[in-house]
């Protein structure tokens, strides 16, 4: 128990990013954000003696995050104490504001698209290919493609628009 | 911000983030543990409660059955019996396997098809006692008077019936579509995402 905790426990510090990236994405508020964390880690730590390896790591982090992500906001309800984290933030070492900008830039044209469309955008930005994206969501290749090449559209009216 | 310019911005913000780790392992364990407590024991508070005053009723009045004394206040006392230990053992049951959808094992879209098809599941339960509701209505009251009253209602107050009956079926009308409206929103919203992912040219 305690070497299976260990090697959770190492997953998880070792891929934290992909949960801070996916609970930023989807929660409201950093209050939100927090517990979207939480529950993710949660549902993590429930699969993983399901977790044989054969898929990669990451891939089965982003299966479980994204699925939490969808439905913590609509079914789990809020409950027990939030573990305190020290605000969960992007630290830069030498704060750009900038770079501080574009990236409220980039989550701002993320939120406008659908849950299952971001979904499909998190992933692609995270470097996954079609296959990957389709493997993780459970959509076809086809489904996918067509998919983006949507979301490229709306992005590019969104900066039109704007 | 276009796709090209935002994966720029995207491997910036994951590179920094590599180097970021805020988390501990004595931090990891205690947010498993809380949630783990945050977990047991809710099911749902409405229906959790909900099924408490029903079963409490339901003992109350499996000691008083004796009082009723003719075939048409037993046949009323069996079924107000059998609705108060029925109907929230099915609403349990379906709340309680919505509650189990199966985050870690299925794709989001199966996950998100699961959960569509438990909810629809507890909004046919639902639909089912509001139906209930109205028959429970119309009988459950000749029975609490005979048990607390030790009054024979067909006989002695008839009258009561004909103003009850209206005004408390308008209050359950009002009530169950407040009610099922609300656990409906749910599965709308539920659905609208599987639709989207089912039809991605719609």
């Amino acid at each position: 128990m305690i070497q299976e905790e260990q090697a959770f426990v190492e997953i998880i510090r070792k891929n934290e990013g992909i949960i801070y990236k996916i609970t930023r994405l989807y929660a409201r508020d950093e209050e939100m954000q927090k517990d979207l964390f939480q529950e993710i880690v949660y549902q993590l730590w429930k699969g993983y003696p399901a977790f044989r390896g054969e898929a990669k790591v990451s891939t089965w982090m982003y299966r479980i995050a994204l699925n939490t992500a969808l439905f913590q906001l609509k079914i789990s309800k809020k409950g027990g104490n939030k573990v305190s984290m020290d605000g969960l933030i992007l630290e830069q070492d030498h704060y750009d504001p900038v770079f501080d900008e574009r990236l409220q830039v980039l989550y701002a044209s993320i939120r406008k698209l659908g849950d299952v469309d971001k979904g499909i955008v998190f992933l692609f930005l995270e470097g996954k290919k079609y296959e990957d994206i389709a493997g993780i969501t459970g959509l076809s290749l086809t489904n996918v493609s067509t998919r983006m090449a949507r979301i490229r559209e709306k992005l590019k009216r969104t900066i039109i628009n704007s | 911000m276009e796709l090209e310019e935002m994966q720029i911005v995207w491997s910036q913000m994951s590179a920094q983030l590599e180097h970021q780790k805020k988390l501990t392992n004595k931090l990891i364990m205690e947010m498993i543990q809380q949630r783990f407590k945050a977990k047991i024991g809710i099911i749902s508070k409405y229906e959790g409660m909900g099924a408490i005053v029903c079963f409490s009723a339901a003992i109350l009045l499996l000691f008083q059955m004796e009082k009723l004394d003719t075939w048409y206040l037993m046949a009323a006392g069996l079924f107000t019996l059998l609705y108060l230990i029925v109907v929230p053992i099915l609403a349990l049951l379906s709340v309680s396997a919505m509650r189990r959808i199966n985050l870690t094992r299925n794709s989001y879209r199966d996950t998100v098809a699961d959960y569509v098809k438990k909810q629809k599941h507890f909004l046919l339960t639902q639909r089912v006692a509001i139906y209930f509701n109205f028959i429970l209505l119309l009988v459950s009251l000749p029975v609490v008077f005979k048990v607390f009253k030790n009054e024979d209602l067909f006989v002695s107050n008839i009258q009561l019936m004909y103003w009850y009956i209206p005004v408390m079926t308008v209050f359950l009308i009002l009530f169950s579509r407040w009610g099922y409206g609300k656990y409906k929103s749910v599965t709308t919203s539920a659905s609208r995402i599987l639709e989207e992912l089912e039809a991605p040219g719609a």
